[in-house]
C-alpha cells in the first residue's frame, strides 16, 4: 500500500471510530509488512500537524493509549448552540479529589479515600461509576472486603491523558512549597 | 491552591456566607492559609479556637454539621491540651506530626484536583464525531477495558427486568400439603373407633392453620354426609364428634371427596 492510501486509509478508520484507535489496530488493518507501527504513527503525527496548522473543524489527538478526532474547544459554544445544549458538563469539586486520590494511589478502596479527604465519599465514587470515570476492579482482601477503584478509560479521555502516569506527580507540585517553609 | 473553585468564589464575593468546605482538612487548610501560617509548625490553640468558632457559626445558621468535623474537633481539642504540657523530650515526637501529615496529603490531593479541574474545563469543550447506527447496525462492542464488575452486575439486572417483563409470573401454585379426604378418612376411623372424639381438643394439638382449616372442612363434610354427628353444649365449649345414622364406607368418602374437591 503507498503511503498516500495509507494517510486516506487511517483518516478513514478515525472518523469512523468510536473512542481512541489504537496504532497496531490500524496496523493489523493494512496488514501489510511494509506498514509498521513506526510508519503508521508518522502518517497519524503528520496528519495531525496538517490538521492544526490547517485550523480544521476536526483535530486528531493522541489519548488514552490510540488516536482519535475531536473537535477544536473554541468550537464549542457554536457546536452547543447549534445542537441546542444549554447545560455544561460539571464535576464537583468533591469530585474531582475522589478522582485525584483515586488516580494517585489506584487501587484504592472508598476507606482509603474517605481517610485521605477526612470526609465521606460513598456518593460521590457512587457518581463517578455511574458517569464511567471509575470502574470496579476486584476487591481488598481484609475484613469487609471492600472494593477496589481504579481510573478508566473514560477518565484518560476525558482528561486528555495517554495512561495514568502522564497525571503529574503530586510531590513535585509541593516540593517548592516545602522547601520555603523548610527554610 | 484551589483558587477559583465555587467555594472560594463564594468567600471572596460574599463574606457573610460561609464558606463550604469539603471536610474538616478542607477547613483547616483554609484556616492555615488565611492566617499565613506554615503547615509544618501550627499554633494548634489559635487554629483550634477558630474551628471551633466556624463550627459554632454553623450550628447558629442551623448547617448540619457532619460527623467528621465534630472528630476533629475533638482532635484539636486533644491536640491542644497536649501542647499545654510541658514540651516533649528530645527524640519525642511531635504530637502533631500526624495531623501535618494529612493536611499535606490532602493539600497534594488538592493540587492535582486543580490540575484535573483544569484539564476539565477545556477538555468538556471537545466533541467527537458522532456516528450514526449504520456501521452494520450491530449493538457497539464494549472494550475488554470498560468493562468492570459493576457494568456486569447492572447489565444482568437490566436483562433480568427485560426478562421478567416479557415473562410476567403466572400464578403461584403451592403444592397441597393437606387433602380434605384424607382428613376425612383419619377423622371418620377414629370417630369409629373411639365412638366419642372431642374435635377441639385434637385441633389445637395441630400447629399448622392450614391443616386445621382441612380438619373443619373435613368434619363439615362428614356431618354433611351424615357419617358424623357434632354435638355442642354451649358457645365455645368442646365440640365431640359421634358415629351418625349413616355407615360411610371409605370408598364413598373417596368418591365424595374427589367430586366435591
Amino acid at each position: 500500500m503507498d503511503e498516500a492510501s495509507v494517510k486516506a486509509l487511517v483518516e478513514a478508520i478515525l472518523v469512523t471510530s468510536r473512542g481512541p484507535v489504537a496504532v497496531e489496530a490500524i496496523v493489523e488493518a493494512v496488514s501489510d509488512p511494509e506498514i509498521t507501527v513506526e510508519k503508521v504513527e508518522q502518517v497519524l503525527g503528520g496528519l495531525k500537524a496538517t490538521w492544526d496548522e490547517e485550523q480544521r473543524g476536526i483535530r486528531i489527538e493522541q489519548v488514552a493509549g490510540g488516536w482519535r478526532c475531536v473537535t477544536p474547544p473554541q468550537l464549542d459554544p457554536y457546536l452547543r448552540s447549534f445542537h441546542g445544549i444549554a447545560s455544561r458538563q460539571r464535576l464537583s469539586q468533591a469530585a474531582l479529589e475522589v478522582l485525584a486520590i483515586v488516580a494517585h494511589h489506584q487501587p484504592v478502596t472508598l476507606p482509603e479515600v474517605n481517610f485521605i479527604r477526612g470526609a465521606n465519599s460513598a456518593g460521590v465514587i457512587r457518581t463517578l461509576l455511574d458517569r464511567q470515570l471509575l470502574r470496579l476492579s476486584g476487591r481488598k482482601k481484609v475484613v469487609g472486603r471492600p472494593f477496589y477503584y481504579r481510573t478508566s478509560r473514560e477518565f484518560l479521555i476525558h482528561f486528555g491523558l495517554d495512561s495514568p502516569e502522564d497525571l503529574p506527580d503530586p510531590e513535585e507540585l509541593v516540593r517548592d512549597d516545602a522547601a520555603a517553609a523548610a527554610e | 491552591m484551589v483558587d477559583g473553585t465555587p467555594a472560594e468564589l463564594s468567600d471572596a464575593a460574599l463574606p457573610v456566607v460561609l464558606p463550604v468546605f469539603e471536610g474538616p482538612l478542607d477547613l483547616l487548610l483554609h484556616l492555615i492559609r488565611k492566617n499565613q501560617l506554615s503547615i509544618y509548625d501550627i499554633p494548634i490553640a489559635q487554629i483550634c479556637d477558630q474551628y471551633h468558632g466556624y463550627l459554632r457559626a454553623m450550628q447558629e445558621l442551623d448547617l448540619e454539621i457532619a460527623g467528621e468535623f465534630l472528630w476533629m474537633a475533638a482532635w484539636l481539642l486533644q491536640l491542644k491540651s497536649k501542647m499545654l504540657l510541658p514540651q516533649p523530650e528530645e527524640g519525642e515526637e511531635d504530637p502533631r506530626s500526624e495531623l501535618v501529615e494529612r493536611l499535606l496529603e490532602y493539600r497534594r490531593v488538592k493540587e492535582l484536583a486543580s490540575i484535573l479541574y483544569d484539564s476539565h474545563v477545556v477538555r468538556r469543550c471537545l466533541w467527537e464525531p458522532a456516528l450514526g447506527t449504520h456501521l452494520g447496525g450491530e449493538e457497539l462492542e464494549l472494550d475488554w477495558e470498560d468493562v468492570d464488575l459493576r457494568r456486569l452486575a447492572l447489565t444482568y439486572l437490566q436483562v433480568m427486568e427485560r426478562h421478567a417483563a416479557a415473562h410476567p409470573s403466572p400464578l403461584t401454585v403451592l403444592p397441597l400439603r393437606f387433602r380434605v379426604e384424607d382428613a376425612m378418612q383419619h377423622l371418620y376411623a377414629r370417630v369409629c373407633e373411639s365412638g366419642l372424639m372431642p374435635l377441639l381438643r385434637h385441633i389445637h394439638t395441630r400447629p399448622d392453620p392450614e391443616e386445621v382449616v382441612v380438619l373443619v372442612v373435613a368434619t363439615l363434610e362428614l356431618v354433611r354426609l351424615g357419617g358424623v354427628c357434632a354435638e355442642q353444649e354451649r358457645q365455645f365449649a368442646e365440640i365431640y364428634l359421634r358415629p351418625g345414622r349413616t355407615r360411610l364406607d371409605l370408598e364413598s368418602i373417596l368418591r365424595h371427596g374427589v367430586e366435591h374437591g
